[in-house]
């Protein structure tokens, strides 16, 4: 046979596998279902629903001075951060609610609050916050304690009879110009978030399920004895997942992202679909490592989960990638989905291009070269 | 409890009309059956009859649409009934070892039913070791459930199931898959407790050849009872007289001996015609008759087996359903290809180690193009792994051989573009089409469209696939799935054949079929064939046999040679019909007889002189008031050389052991 001759028969092998690949994901109704849900209607409801920020914590209020100034003060803490829950006569009343969770923060003005700062004394106002759920406690302790500084600056300027404005005295103002999401739009975030994670677990779970099926039914045993190479078996699964795939992520992205939550798309949207192939690749190696280990298909989806569990919380779409422990940092270099945060939002929010991306794309070619490696290596070993 | 005291006390179970729909599919069909107290009852019937549907709603774990199921005069139809009977009631699932604990050793498995049970522990001490020494489970007390071979999980499932001693044993196709030595044995518990303990049991079996052990039988078809009675009721349901003979050219005969008769088998170099003549001398006078000027060499005649009665129903029930064909005369030959010769394998000292364990050690054999070779064994006695090795998928660790030609060492890839392969699970995507099936296969072979098409058509002709074609493979009748998973592995025209238990769960009408279409590939084109199975009736089909045990060739040769050798070494089969038959095998054992053994009605023994035996035998029965009906001998099976093989050298291992 001619080299040419060789190629040929090569390429028809492996068309052949990645149709029947096709085929077989095309008659399986209610996984393609779940695909479609996940990437249209899911997106949906997480670039809605999840939101990092504070908002409608319930605030009780213990007002012991029922001043000008006390209401000025409680007039301040506002939706959507804050609402408020009611007042109360008894300061032991508030302790009970704070203890029962029914509020997030109790406020308590001592008497003569508005006396003390009319004349310039020293005073102070208590903000009790439940900080159970910690993100949010934190943010809510923290906003409390700007509303009440501002509040303090304002009024100590206006009884020395200056505004805001006229202030002439030296201090730093900081004055805030947002990049790349201008409106402070958390849904960008969010609902991009939620992609990248269906795309990820689709990505790993889609080419293991079908080579653990293979290995159940005990059709691999037939194409081992064909002159299928185990590269031809692998990546005929691969190629034909990531095609489905793909099409998913168009859906999520023309069908959802843009219309729905106007995600902009900066960059350049081949570059886009590029580095998301190769992301859905170097994904797919580690479900094919686990399906050459795994007997059966619960056992391959209780790997995965394994895989993709921390893979999604720790790879920075959950919480943010430098905050994690110097160990975690360094497991997670491993993770393709790490790198692919980078690029998706680089390419869709900031606009970069491949020269700033060269150091994740870089990363992950290594990580799924070595991976369907591995993969190929195991798949030979296991049937010996 | 509708009719307590209607029911007569022997009757243990009684169906009827019984109706079992899945959707619209009607799984069982207006059947009835009766189990009277101490017999075997036999539920035979290929897979998809409704045997498990039957047995299930029988031991109260299914529903069913109608009709009534009665156990010791309960009706089973709720979930409270059930629970009445269940005590008294010993179940055995289909599948291997299903109802037990991996994880648990057979002696905690035991102990776990027979608690559960609320068997006495004195009792439970004296049963099991019974019971493990029947199976010859003894040694194995404390080894795990999941290390175990098919063969001894169904032992032990059996044991667990009999542990509280149930007056009725539902066993569900407890000997699908499992070695011929471990179901003998199995054979044995069962008439054992039957014999003793008075035990009733209900048994569905796929293999045609243990109906002869059952006192009455049934026989299903697509949820219907075609034929039900005593082995020998069934059997002269369709009179006749099997001839076996040689004849050639072997096809030209079969040819011409499929106009006059439906039933035409080549075993190896015989023929095997089932006449509906009576007298030997008309049956043998039709053949020559139709064979016309061909030879008739080393006639033989027989009474049939129950299969060639069976298949005789099967097929008279396909002819009144209009519209199941009961396949196309296929005459479809691949365009010019060439007649294969020389030798298609030759395997020498293959040895294959998996690290300390040596699964197969110092196997020679040869195969010529157009052979079918047969490699038996038992579980684990290294048969897959010798098939692994020739195709390729495992390496040997020490050994040469050459497959279509090619050298196993060096040529790997030239020798998977020239060989076929099929295995027991018939490995096909069910959720393909047919045709899409067999186009998939023809990419991974590589074939140019045009190719892949005129393939395709031969494919689907040779193998009756007409009709079928546009159909998802997991809706197919598993004859028909048998047939397109044998032409995925003809797509490429292969020079060697490999195929690894390819008749698992098909019926005796499209098992014949499918051998049908192996001798005329190995004849027409010279394929050679290399086939395992557990089926020995079926590899009386084969040229040649190796029998494998421990990983070793332990008896090579064509069927009748391998009868012959094992015949002189133990003598030849007799058989006695008697009344009374469990008390006259305690006399028969008592007079010395060696492999005495009770099949259903009947007693086997072996004899190195028949002549002499059956006098002594006629005796030793008549001294003891029992009357003989009748004693002849028998040729020996394929199962029966496979067993006494398997059993000597495992006495001949255990006492290097204990040596």
């Amino acid at each position: 046979m001619t080299a040419r001759q060789q190629a040929v028969t090569w390429g028809r092998r492996l068309a052949a596998m990645t149709w029947k690949e096709i085929l077989q994901l095309s008659r399986d109704v209610p996984l393609l279902l779940f695909l479609l849900y996940s990437f249209s209607l899911s997106v949906v409801v997480s670039g809605a629903g999840i939101t990092m920020q504070l908002t409608n914590a319930e605030l009780l209020v213990h007002d012991a001075d029922h001043s000008h100034s006390s209401r000025e003060l409680i007039h301040r803490f506002q939706l959507p951060y804050f609402s408020f829950a009611g007042e109360i006569s008894d300061p032991r009343e508030g302790l009970r609610q704070l203890d029962q969770g029914r509020v997030m923060l109790l406020l308590e003005i001592p008497p003569r609050f508005h006396e003390a700062l009319m004349s310039g004394e020293r005073t102070a106002v208590q903000v009790l916050v439940d900080t159970t759920n910690a993100p949010q406690g934190l943010s809510a302790a923290g906003y409390s304690v700007r509303i009440a500084g501002l509040f303090g600056s304002e009024t100590g300027l206006a009884s020395a009879g200056l505004s805001g404005a006229e202030a002439a005295m030296p201090r730093v103002s900081s004055a805030h110009r947002v990049w790349f999401n201008p409106t402070q739009d958390e849904r960008w975030f969010q609902s991009i978030a939620h992609v990248l994670r269906m795309t990820t677990i689709f990505a790993v779970l889609l080419p293991a399920a079908a080579l653990v099926r293979e290995k159940e039914r005990g059709t691999v045993e037939q194409l081992l004895v064909s002159p299928l190479s185990p590269f031809q078996i692998m990546f005929a699964k691969v190629l034909a997942m990531s095609g489905v795939i793909l099409i998913a992520l168009s859906l999520a992205l023309y069908g959802v992202l843009h219309p729905v939550f106007h995600v902009p798309m900066k960059g350049s949207t081949g570059l886009f679909f590029l580095l998301t192939t190769l992301h859905v690749f170097t994904t797919a190696g580690f479900g094919l490592v686990a399906a050459t280990i795994a007997k059966n298909q619960a056992q391959v989806g209780m790997m995965t989960l394994f895989v993709v569990g921390p893979m999604l919380l720790l790879s920075g779409i959950t919480s943010p990638y430098e905050s994690m422990p110097k160990w975690v940092q360094t497991v997670m270099t491993f993770s393709p989905l790490r790198y692919y945060i980078d690029i998706t939002y680089g390419v869709m929010l900031k606009g970069a291009g491949l020269d700033l991306l060269w150091k994740p794309v870089g990363a992950m070619l290594l990580l799924g070269g070595a991976l369907f490696g591995f993969g190929m290596w195991r798949f030979r070993r296991q049937f010996q | 409890m509708t009719r307590p005291a209607a029911s007569p006390p022997e009757v243990v179970v009684r169906v009827s009309g019984f109706v079992k729909r899945y959707k619209q599919h009607r799984a069982v069909d207006r059947l009835d059956l009766t189990v009277q107290r101490g017999e075997i009852y036999g539920l035979i019937g290929p897979d998809g009859a409704g045997k498990s549907s039957v047995m299930k709603a029988i031991a109260g774990v299914l529903r069913y649409e109608e009709g009534s199921a009665e156990v010791f005069g309960t009706l089973v139809d709720s979930e409270r009934a059930a629970e009445r009977v269940k005590p008294r009631i010993g179940f055995l699932p289909q599948g291997l070892g299903l109802n037990l604990y991996p994880e648990l050793s057979v002696e905690e498995n035991i102990d776990f039913f027979a608690r559960l049970r609320l068997v006495p522990e004195p009792e439970l001490r004296k049963r099991k070791s019974r019971l493990l020494a029947i199976t010859r489970l003894d040694r194995f007390r404390g080894r795990l459930m999941k290390q175990l071979s098919g063969g001894m999980k169904q032992k032990l499932g059996l044991i667990c199931t009999l542990i509280h001693e149930p007056e009725l044993a539902i066993l569900d196709e407890p000997t699908t898959g499992v070695d011929p030595v471990s179901r003998r044995d199995f054979w044995a518990i069962l008439a054992e407790w039957q014999a003793d303990k008075g035990m009733t049991a209900l048994v569905s079996t796929a293999y045609m050849d243990e109906a002869a052990r059952f006192h009455r039988l049934s026989f299903l078809s697509h949820g219907r009872v075609l034929a039900s009675g005593t082995p020998a009721a069934v059997q002269s349901l369709v009179p006749g007289l099997v001839v076996t003979f040689e004849s050639s050219p072997q096809l030209e005969a079969v040819a011409r001996l499929k106009h006059r008769y439906a039933q035409v088998e080549s075993l190896g170099p015989l023929l095997h015609v089932f006449t509906p003549e009576r007298e030997p001398e008309a049956a043998v006078a039709g053949i020559r008759h139709a064979l016309e000027n061909l030879p008739l060499e080393h006639v033989r005649t027989d009474e049939p087996e129950l299969e060639d009665v069976v298949v005789a129903l099967l097929l008279k029930e396909r002819e009144e359903q209009p519209g199941v064909s009961a396949g196309s005369d296929h005459s479809a030959r691949p365009a010019g290809r060439q007649q294969l010769d020389g030798l298609a394998v030759e395997a020498k000292e293959l040895i294959r180690d998996f690290g300390s364990f040596r699964a197969v050690d110092r196997v020679s054999f040869d195969m010529k193009q157009g052979e079918i070779f047969g490699l038996l064994g038992a579980n684990g006695a290294g048969k897959t792994t010798v098939i692994k090795m020739l195709t390729g998928i495992v390496p040997p660790t020490a050994g040469e051989g050459r497959v279509a030609g090619a050298d196993m060492r060096t040529a790997g890839g030239a020798i998977k573009e020239r060989i076929g392969y099929m295995s027991q699970a018939f490995s096909l995507y069910l959720d393909l089409t047919v045709i899409e099936n067999i186009r998939l296969f023809a990419g991974i072979y590589g074939l140019a469209r045009r190719e892949a098409q005129q393939r395709m058509e031969w494919i689907v002709e040779m193998a009756g696939l007409t009709g079928y074609e546009n159909d998802r493979t997991g809706r197919l009748p598993m004859g028909v799935r048998q047939r397109l998973a044998l032409g995925c592995a003809l797509v490429h025209s292969p020079r060697v054949l490999f195929l690894d238990e390819p008749t698992s769960g098909v019926d005796p009408i499209g098992r014949r079929r499918f051998w049908e279409l192996l001798s005329r590939l190995a004849r027409e084109e010279g394929v050679a064939i290399l086939i395992t199975t557990h089926y020995l009736s079926e590899a009386e089909h084969c040229d040649r046999l190796a029998l494998m045990y421990a990983g070793r060739i332990v008896a090579e040769g064509t069927p009748a040679h391998l009868k012959r050798q094992v015949e002189r070494d133990i003598g030849q089969l007799m058989e006695i019909v008697a009344d009374k038959p469990g008390l006259a095998l305690g006399h028969v054992v008592a007079a010395g007889f060696a492999g005495a053994a009770l099949f259903g009605t009947k007693i086997h023994v072996l004899s190195r002189d028949p002549g002499r035996d059956e006098g002594r035998l006629r005796d030793v029965l008549a001294r003891s008031g029992i009357a003989v009906e009748a004693v002849r001998t028998r040729m020996l099976s394929l199962e029966d050389v496979f067993v006494s093989r398997v059993m000597a050298l495992e006495q001949a291992a255990q006492k290097e052991v204990s040596a």
